[in-house]
């Protein structure tokens, strides 16, 4: 390692959240105001799903509505809550959870006894400084967003041709476009890697283990498909 | 001593060559998913679900339990060469772990956390296999009313705990319950939710919402930073003996044991899996350093630093196991995954379990011990080699995640609508993530939720609408005030921080 990355990383550690990687904070800003009325949509649409639900005759006193009706009111309170919370500390920052079991990062910081100094500076994601100067509210344009949709487009091309081309051409045309997508220079490798995992998976789940994968077109061409 | 014979006949399922293989392919997996960074047990444990269809029930518990203590042994070897943690789990290893790698011993704190991770799993699981009896006894007395107090005493518990906020807590378990009423109602056969459409019948299986938000979630997430971020640090590779010797051992057994005394009763209350006794167990072992004047400690790394967390995790994974098994309640992810597998075999965790599938429990038991032996046997002398997983390029990596996830879900049932759920759940996901809200309590209450649903109904049934039937006996009382404790903590914790930002905040104009 040279000494220009060192300094970068020195730069970088400045004391922030116990979080592994991904330990950017965002700025939820005004935009959390989409998730409190996406909260309160899903609320109301089981509300008028709940009420218009056929109950059968004779069912037992507590009936398959009355679930139902506590989860719409604990939506709709949590729905207004959060409302409210974004209103009222908009430019409160949180941690984002790059982990899928995230943790409250106040709990574990008392919990550690972790005082924000020797333990935070230590535990550096690459990226987590954002660059003096930068607009802490412009946050959420930094989330690339085009490969986002790029990705989920990918993901749901390979639902669309399954069936039609086969497990082996749609898995490895699916893994191409990925790497891709994830920055691998070298397009004509990665033909051949998508090739062998998707062929790998073939055999090992289709032939090893019994799993029906589709062979689309392929149907007949190799023997072991099917 | 029923429970040694019952454990010796065990050990003989478990020993049959097909059941090693197993445990073998799931410390291997799980050990692998450990290493890297955005993989989890819970993940592996939800993309096999579907594959393991049609093995044999003893087989696919062992290999999805030794995931569960693979993805605990491999996620501190990240965390010590390279100052990324594997998992959440190892956030508190990592603190003393890569200190003592940057001073060079970074083969002995691989060493301190495998055997820790060993030890503390081992004390977890003997502690399981004796008290096992009382809790089943415990459990047998146990009515809907409460049942139904356990689980609100999970739901809050992780919603809470979990969050930064307790209201975007309750807002992922809220969406849980949503995903988990949808279908017919099992107890009056009414339709919910399902938009008239046969498909939705069944539900949505909770293969396809945990796919689609851990693993589809997690690709989309990296999709919108991957051209940003920065590579790995520098990698530490280690040198010399990762075994201790004697005055190490001096050190460390205490840190063993104090980390093994967090994590064995953390593991069985619903608290979000291993961070919070991972972190108690390093404070303590902090608060301790700077009374003895351990100069060490903060500076050059210090074994205690290491030992208790990464005992503490895995004694809470061996107590996990025997909160679901004795009691049916899943105490972390991985946990409700497993759930879900005994669902999928037809069978209920709890009570009864020991009675109707003893030659199940009694197997997995028993893996328990040999999975973690055969861990140590592949972690502490090849830890430097796991961490060469690391090199995988994350184009790759993530590709395959890809790849596999969807290979899961369409295993289903050889579903494309599958795929396209599973696809919109994981947008859900990215979402979530992006207004960091927790996706565990989703998984929790899309799982637990019809089981309160069930048990709620039947309490209200059995006393004809009386509410306070939900409080009459003594073990629901303790368990509402336990958990009015927990919201109390929770509360003025989240106040105090609150002050403190907006204190650092006033001093430095950010």
């Amino acid at each position: 390692m040279t000494g220009g990355t060192t300094a970068a990383r020195e730069r970088a550690a400045q004391p922030q959240a116990p979080r592994p990687q991904q330990a950017r904070r965002w700025s939820t800003g005004r935009g959390e105001l989409w998730v409190a009325g996406g909260v309160l949509a899903l609320a109301g649409a089981l509300a008028s799903g709940t009420a218009t639900m056929e109950v059968p005759d004779g069912v037992a006193a507590p009936g398959p509505q009355f679930f139902p009706w506590l989860v719409v009111g604990l939506l709709a309170v949590v729905g207004v809550a959060l409302g409210a919370q974004v209103l009222l500390q908009a430019r409160r920052a949180h941690a984002d959870g790059g982990a899928p079991a995230t943790m409250s990062n106040d709990l574990l910081e008392d919990l550690g006894a972790i005082d924000g100094t020797s333990e935070l500076r230590i535990v550096s994601p690459a990226d987590a400084a954002p660059a003096p100067g930068e607009d802490p509210e412009d946050d959420g344009a930094r989330l690339d967003v085009r490969t986002i949709a790029l990705t989920v487009a990918a993901l749901a091309g390979f639902a669309l041709a399954l069936t039609w081309l086969g497990w082996i051409l749609s898995a490895a045309a699916l893994f191409w476009a990925l790497a891709r997508l994830f920055g691998s220079g070298r397009p004509l490798l990665d033909v051949g890697v998508a090739v062998i995992v998707a062929s790998v998976i073939q055999l090992a789940f289709g032939a090893g283990l019994g799993l029906p994968l589709p062979a689309g077109i392929l149907e007949g061409v190799v023997p072991w498909t099917s | 001593m029923d429970q040694l014979t019952h454990l010796l006949e065990g050990f003989s399922v478990a020993l049959t060559p097909s059941n090693l293989l197993f445990l073998v392919i799931g410390a291997v997996l799980g050990t692998a998913v450990g290493v890297l960074p955005g993989l989890g047990s819970a993940m592996a444990v939800a993309l096999l679900l579907p594959v393991t269809f049609s093995l044999d029930p003893t087989g696919a518990f062992i290999m999805f339990a030794s995931i569960y203590f693979g993805g605990l042994f491999g996620d501190s070897t990240a965390g010590i060469l390279l100052n990324t943690p594997g998992n959440s789990s190892a956030i508190a290893t990592t603190f003393e772990g890569h200190r003592m790698a940057k001073d060079g011993r970074a083969a002995k704190a691989l060493g301190t956390s495998a055997i820790g991770a060993f030890l503390g799993g081992t004390i977890a699981c003997v502690l399981v296999v004796f008290f096992s009896p009382a809790i089943v006894r415990l459990a047998t007395v146990m009515g809907p009313a409460e049942y139904f107090a356990l689980t609100v005493f999970a739901f809050v518990a992780i919603a809470a705990v979990v969050a930064d906020s307790i209201v975007r807590g309750l807002v992922s378990l809220g969406l849980g319950f949503a995903v988990g009423m949808v279908g017919i109602d099992a107890m009056s056969g009414a339709e919910r939710f399902t938009g008239g459409t046969p498909v939705l019948f069944d539900g949505i299986s909770i293969i396809v919402v945990t796919v689609g938000l851990l693993a589809i979630g997690e690709v989309l997430h990296v999709a919108g930073r991957i051209r940003t971020a920065g590579g790995n640090g520098p990698f530490l590779s280690p040198k010399g003996s990762p075994l201790l010797n004697r005055r190490e051992w001096r050190q460390a057994l205490p840190a063993f044991l104090r980390g093994t005394a967090f994590g064995v009763p953390f593991g069985a209350i619903p608290v979000g899996g291993s961070e919070v006794p991972t972190f108690l167990a390093y404070g303590t072992e902090k608060r301790l350093a700077r009374r003895r004047g351990d100069a060490d400690f903060g500076t050059r790394g210090a074994i205690q630093g290491v030992a208790a967390p990464e005992a503490a995790g895995n004694a809470t994974a061996g107590s996990a196991m025997g909160a679901l098994l004795a009691l049916g309640l899943p105490t972390s992810a991985t946990a409700a995954m497993m759930i879900a597998a005994f669902q999928q075999y037809g069978m209920q965790p709890g009570p009864l379990l020991f009675e109707r599938s003893g030659d199940l429990v009694w197997p997995l038991l028993a893996s328990l011990f040999l999975g973690l032996g055969i861990l140590l046997i592949i972690n502490l002398p090849f830890a430097a080699l796991w961490a060469r997983l690391l090199v995988i390029p994350r184009h790759y990596l993530y590709a395959g995640i890809a790849v596999v996830a969807m290979l899961g879900v369409y295993a289903i049932s050889s579903r494309v609508l599958d795929l396209w759920m599973a696809l919109a759940i994981g947008v859900v996901g990215v979402i979530m993530r992006h207004f960091s809200l927790p996706i565990a309590p989703v998984l929790i209450a899309a799982i637990l939720g019809p089981m309160a649903e069930t048990q709620l109904r039947r309490a209200l049934a059995v006393s004809e609408g009386d509410p306070t039937a939900l409080v009459a006996s003594p073990f629901t009382i303790v368990l509402y005030l336990l958990l009015a404790a927990t919201v109390a903590v929770s509360v003025v914790q989240h106040l105090r921080h609150a002050r403190a930002e907006r204190a650092t905040k006033a001093r430095v104009p950010a």
